[in-house]
This record gives structure tokens, sequence and C-alpha cells, in this order.
């Protein structure tokens, strides 16, 4: 069971995981799709502002240059002083072979020469250009009249500051976005798990015998489909076991009659021994035997019928497991020496007391049959359950049959002798009385040489 | 002198073979195939004692049972192929005092015919000559152990054997819990693993008797998780 439990959490982590991790991605994808779409609309707009505003002024400043050296005699040297560029701009000049700068920062070095040669054809032209102290952009106009191409440069740090925070401003956005997407993902993923944990636990149930367990009605047209059919599918479970059960029982039930006569009449014969020759009574001694058999194995069946048929919880009521151990081993004529009970121990289970009893004394046959005999039987209470344990001095179990042994018809091998009875039933309704009542039954190497069988029903909370 | 014993079966061959087991064991024994044949033998004679089985054809074991209670205080055991069905619970409430299921050795049924045989239980001592269960001032209900009656004012309660031994039981300690263990053990001497079913459905018949609203009993106490008690009115 273990294994399975762990493997069916791994895929369900699996769906869930790749959920979340499909509405981070997701998310992740498209904010930075939006951020860099969003940053690049932006800067380009602002650096076209600024060429704009910056190719008007350079209009206007290479206008008043136009004008002062239409004057005659006025120097370009002293026109430069004069104009006083906004925004921090300079101004550069190339007028008869010479290079005016309005400022030290800047000068012809600064002018890249695809801008000259554009500035030759064009009536303006921009680019942007690193200068010593960071970018900036840079108009350049002609004046055919004066033969004076215009150069103004204004620095961007300003504009690249404003592209820097809204790029901060982006990414914090896009990385919300995400972290969103991401929480949204992990409700989706529980959501969308959900229907899968309720057909799991409904599952569960129904492997412990709940059968009439159903997955709840839903309106949610996902999900009708796979509840309609998990619910048809437990109906059709449940007949088929209730169809099995109920055979078993019937073909049980069609034996009981010709059995009862049997018995009735081996009784008549019994008490007519004497009249009969020895053959005749040792042939009576056979069909007496083999009568017990036939009639503890139709017991067994019935009582494996009953098993699967109904849950415990019918016929629950306080069992103290130390006084029917004491009780199978009074009735079935054994010293009461073999049973050990701590002094103090509480060994009260909720249960049917007759399986109980059943899978009891089936322990003790079972010892009878391959090891002549329990050696030591103890009841005791330990973690939440009360344990059983028959030990034996036989044989022993290998290590490889110690489950098979727990199985319909399984037989020892002294038994596949058939010199002892014993149809193999008995470890079985052990094992399924344990099953029943949520406990479990297992077989190990025993203190006293052979093995050691144990019977663990969960205890009553004291 | 033997006594009487109503065998009634309809499988021909376990009526005959418990006839010739039970013949064995001292009983004079009557066969009956059928539930009209047993209503009939019932009427000619009236058996000491009854081994009905519950599935007979046209008329059913219960009917056997119910219609042989309106007249007769004869212990019945009932014989049944299936002991975890209502039919049990059923027959008993019809007024079966026991039951065995199929397939059963003869010494079982003798042992509790035996039982049901017993007058008194041990713990039922002469001295409870007359007890007043109920002090009602109209129709006060006496228990008379030894000459085996119970009254509620002039009219005599027709209680069956066991119902009466039950009675017996707890009124031999008013006011002490028996548990279901216990009464089984006493009045039916069944052992550790007898049916507690038997108690519950002879203590609900003995209520529709004894008590005056036997939906909210009295006298015949449940004592939730321990048995039954008697308490005295």
């Amino acid at each position: 069971m273990r294994p399975g439990i762990r493997a069916a959490d791994l895929r369900r982590k699996g769906l869930r995981a790749r959920i979340v991790l499909g509405y981070a991605a997701g998310t992740l994808l498209v904010s930075i799709v939006l951020v860099c779409v969003t940053f690049l609309l932006a800067r380009s707009y602002l650096l076209d502002q600024r060429e704009a505003s910056l190719t008007r002024q350079a209009f206007a400043d290479a206008n008043v240059l136009d004008s002062r050296l239409a004057t005659a005699g006025t120097e370009v040297g002293d026109v430069l002083d004069e104009l006083v560029p906004s925004g921090g701009a300079d101004v550069v000049l190339h007028s008869g072979g010479s290079w005016y700068s309005s400022s030290l920062d800047v000068g012809a070095r600064d002018v890249p020469g695809e801008l000259r040669e554009l500035v030759a054809t064009e009536p303006a032209a921009s680019a942007v250009v690193d200068t010593a102290d960071g970018p900036r952009l840079i108009v350049g106009v002609t004046l055919p009249s004066a033969d004076v191409e215009f150069y103004e440069l204004a620095p961007l740090t300003e504009l690249q500051q404003v592209l820097s925070t809204l790029a901060a401003v982006l990414g914090a956005g896009a990385l919300a976005a995400t972290a969103a997407g991401t929480a949204f993902g992990v409700w989706a993923g529980r959501r969308a798990v959900q229907p899968l944990e309720q057909v799991a636990g409904a599952a569960t149930r129904i492997a412990g015998g709940a059968l009439a367990t159903r997955l709840p009605a839903t309106d949610d047209p996902d999900l009708v489909g796979i509840v309609a059919s998990f619910n048809s599918m437990v109906d059709a479970l449940a007949a088929r076991i209730e169809r099995d059960a109920r055979f078993v029982g019937d073909v049980s039930h069609e034996l009981r009659s010709p059995l009862t006569t049997l018995v009735t009449s081996v009784e008549v014969l019994g008490a007519r021994r004497e009249e009969l020759s020895p053959r005749g009574r040792e042939a009576l001694g056979m069909v007496e035997g083999e009568l017990t058999r036939f009639r503890r194995t139709l017991d067994d069946l019935l009582q494996l019928a009953r098993l699967d048929g109904a849950a415990v919880t019918e016929s629950a009521q306080p069992v103290c497991l130390a006084t029917l151990v004491r009780q199978v081993l009074a009735d079935s004529d054994r010293p009461a020496e073999l049973l050990r009970v701590p002094a103090d121990a509480d060994t009260t289970v909720r249960g049917d007391k007759t399986s109980l009893e059943r899978a009891v004394r089936n322990l003790l046959d079972n010892a009878d049959r391959h090891a002549g005999g329990p050696s030591a039987v103890a009841v005791e209470r330990r973690d939440g359950a009360v344990l059983v344990t028959v030990d034996d001095a036989g044989p022993g179990v290998a290590a490889a049959d110690r489950e098979r042994v727990f199985e319909r018809f399984a037989r020892g091998p002294r038994a596949a002798r058939r010199s002892l009875p014993g149809a193999g039933l008995g470890l079985a309704i052990v094992a399924e009385t344990a099953a029943r009542h949520g406990g479990a039954a297992w077989c190990a190497d025993g203190p006293d040489g052979g093995a050691r069988f144990t019977l663990s029903v969960p205890a009553v909370p004291s | 002198m033997a006594l009487r014993l109503l065998v009634v079966e309809d499988d021909d061959h376990i009526r005959t073979a418990l006839r010739w087991a039970l013949e064995d064991e001292g009983y004079d024994v009557a066969e009956a195939g059928s539930g009209e044949e047993a209503l009939q033998a019932v009427a000619v004679s009236a058996p000491d004692l009854m081994v009905v089985d519950l599935m007979l054809g046209s008329m059913d074991g219960v009917d056997v049972i119910r219609q042989v209670r309106r007249a007769l205080d004869v212990p019945i055991i009932v014989v049944s192929a299936r002991a975890d069905t209502s039919d049990i619970e059923t027959a008993l409430d019809a007024g079966a005092d026991d039951y065995v299921t199929k397939p059963f050795a003869v010494k079982e049924i003798t042992a509790r015919l035996r039982a049901l045989r017993r007058r008194v239980g041990p713990a039922a001592v002469d001295h409870l000559d007359e007890v007043v269960l109920d002090r009602d001032p109209a129709a006060p209900l006496v228990l008379r152990e030894a000459r085996g009656t119970v009254h509620r004012g002039e009219e005599q309660l027709p209680l069956t054997l066991t119902e009466f031994r039950l009675l017996c039981e707890l009124a031999a300690a008013p006011g002490r819990v028996f548990s279901r263990q216990a009464l089984l053990e006493r009045v039916w001497q069944h052992g550790f693993f007898g049916d507690e079913r038997l108690v519950d459905v002879h203590v609900r018949r003995l209520r529709t008797k004894v008590e005056r609203d036997p939906s909210a009993p009295r006298v015949v106490v449940t004592v939730r998780g321990l048995g039954y008690r008697l308490d005295l009115q």
C-alpha cells in the first residue's frame, strides 16, 4: 500500500507543479513582452520629442547666427558667445574650414562623419553620440548662404534617467505580475487537483470496505462525467462483490442441509459403535473425521463470505481481547498458563466478538497443525493497538512464504500431505478479520525457534 | 416419563435423522413435515419441547411459533441454516427461546433443551416468595417465583418460561446491573461466545408484558453499554 500512495502523491504534486509552472512562465513571458514594447515605445517617443525640440532650437539658433553673420565683419567666435541654447545644449560649428565650439566639453571630435555627410545633403540631420560626459543628441543644420555647418549637442543624461526609472518601474511590475500569476497558478492547481483528491479519498475508503462510498453529485460540467463514471464503476464493483459473497453464502447454505443429515446420522451411528465390526468402526471414525473437516471448511467459507459482505461496524462492541483469548483457551481445553498478559494492560478493542474469537481460534489451530501446538500466547497493548501473539516451536515459516500463508487455500508443506485437517482458510480468515477491524496480521520468527503469528487490532483509546 | 418433543422440519432426511438422534437421547419424538402438520400435532397433544426449522415451505417457522405461543408456554428452539440473518431475530421476537444453526451436533440441541427446561436459575433462591415489582395502586405487578406466576392486579401475565426466568434473575438483585453475558450464562447456559441478541430480544418481549408503557420501560431498565437492571417501582 505505502509505496503506491507515495507514488500517487508524487504524481499529484507533479500535476500541481506543472500548473503552477505554466502560469508563472506565461505571466513572465507576457509581462516581459509588455515591458519591452512599452519601454521601447516610450524611449523612441521621448527621443523623438527631444530631437524635434532640439531641431527647432537648432534652426532658431542657426537663423540668429545667420543674421549676425550677415552683418559685415562679425566673427563666428563672437556670435557663438551670444548664442545661449536652452537645456544645457552646446553648439559646434564648422565654418570656412575651422571648427568653433561654445564649450570646451564639446568639439569637432564629437561630430561623426556620417552626420556631416547627411547634413551636406539634407536640411537637417540628427544622431546620438557618446561624448566624454555621457551620451548626447546632436542635430546638424547647414547655412549654405554662409557656408556654415551648425551642430547643436544636447545632453541625454536626463532622458536616460527618466528611461532607467521607467525601466525599473516596468521591471518591478513584471515581477509583481509573475508573482501574482504564480500565486494564481497555485490556487488554480489546487482547484484542479481537488476533485482528484476527492476521487483518491473515495477510492481509499472503498478499498477499505466502505462500499457505500460515492462521490457527491456536482454541477461542474467538467466533472460530471468523471463523477458519474466513477460512481457507476463503484456500483458495478459493489454489485459484483455482493454477488460473489451471496454466491458463496448460497452454496454454503445449500450444503448445510445434507451436512446436517450427515452429522446427525453419523452421531446416531456413533452411539451404536459397539454394534459395528472393527472395520466398520474404523470407517465410521474416518467419516467422523472428514465430516468435522467438511464442517469446518464450510464454516470458514461462510465466515469469509460474511467478512466480505458487511463491515464490522454493524456489530461492533467493546471486546476485551485478554478475556477473549483466555476464554478461547479454556473452550479448547488448553492450559491457561500459556497466556501472558501484562498486569495493567487495557486490551479493549471495538469489534465483532464472534469473528475475533474465530480469528484467535484459527491462530491456535494453525499452531496445532503445523507446529504441534502453541508454545506461548500473549496479549499486550502497544502503540495504540492490541496485539495477540501466538508463538510455536515448530519449523517456522520461510521468509518467502510469510505473506502467502495468509492467502485463501494456502497450505503449509505438512498439510499438503493430507494427514492433517484444514483447507487453508484459517489464516485467511485471521487476515481478513484483522483488515475488517482496521488492523493487520503477520508472521515472523518466534522466540521459541518456530513462528510467531501476530494479530493486531486498533485499541480503544484509554 | 420421557419428555415429548415435536420436531418441525420439512427436510425428510434431516427430520428422520434428528428423530433417531433425539430418541437416542431419551426423548419421545413426534415429527411434523410442515407448519400445518405442526399446528395439528400441537392441538392434538401439547409437546413439552419443540424444535422448529425456519424454512418450511408454505407456512414458515415464524408463523408456527407465533401461533403456538398464543396457546402454549413450551420451550422452542429454532433451527436455521443461516446464523447472521434477521430471520433469527424475527423468530425470537415471535416467541422462540433459543436457536442453533445448521449443521449442528445433536448434543448442542439437547444441551439447550436441558437449559430451557430448568425450572429455576441458580441465583433464584426460594426466599423470593413474593416480590412486588411495581406498586401501581390500581394493579400492582407481583412476581411469585415459587409458584411461577406474575400478576398485574388480578390478571396473570402470560410469560414464557424463558421470560419468567429472565425476570427472576433480574429480580434476585433489584438495582444491580446484569451484563448480557451474565444473563446469557444464567438463563440460557450459553458460554462466553453466545449470541447476546437472545437477551435483547427476550428483554424486549418481557417489557411488552410487564411494563406499563413498553416504549418507556421503568421496571426492566437498559444500562447503556453494561446490560440490564431491574428497578422496583
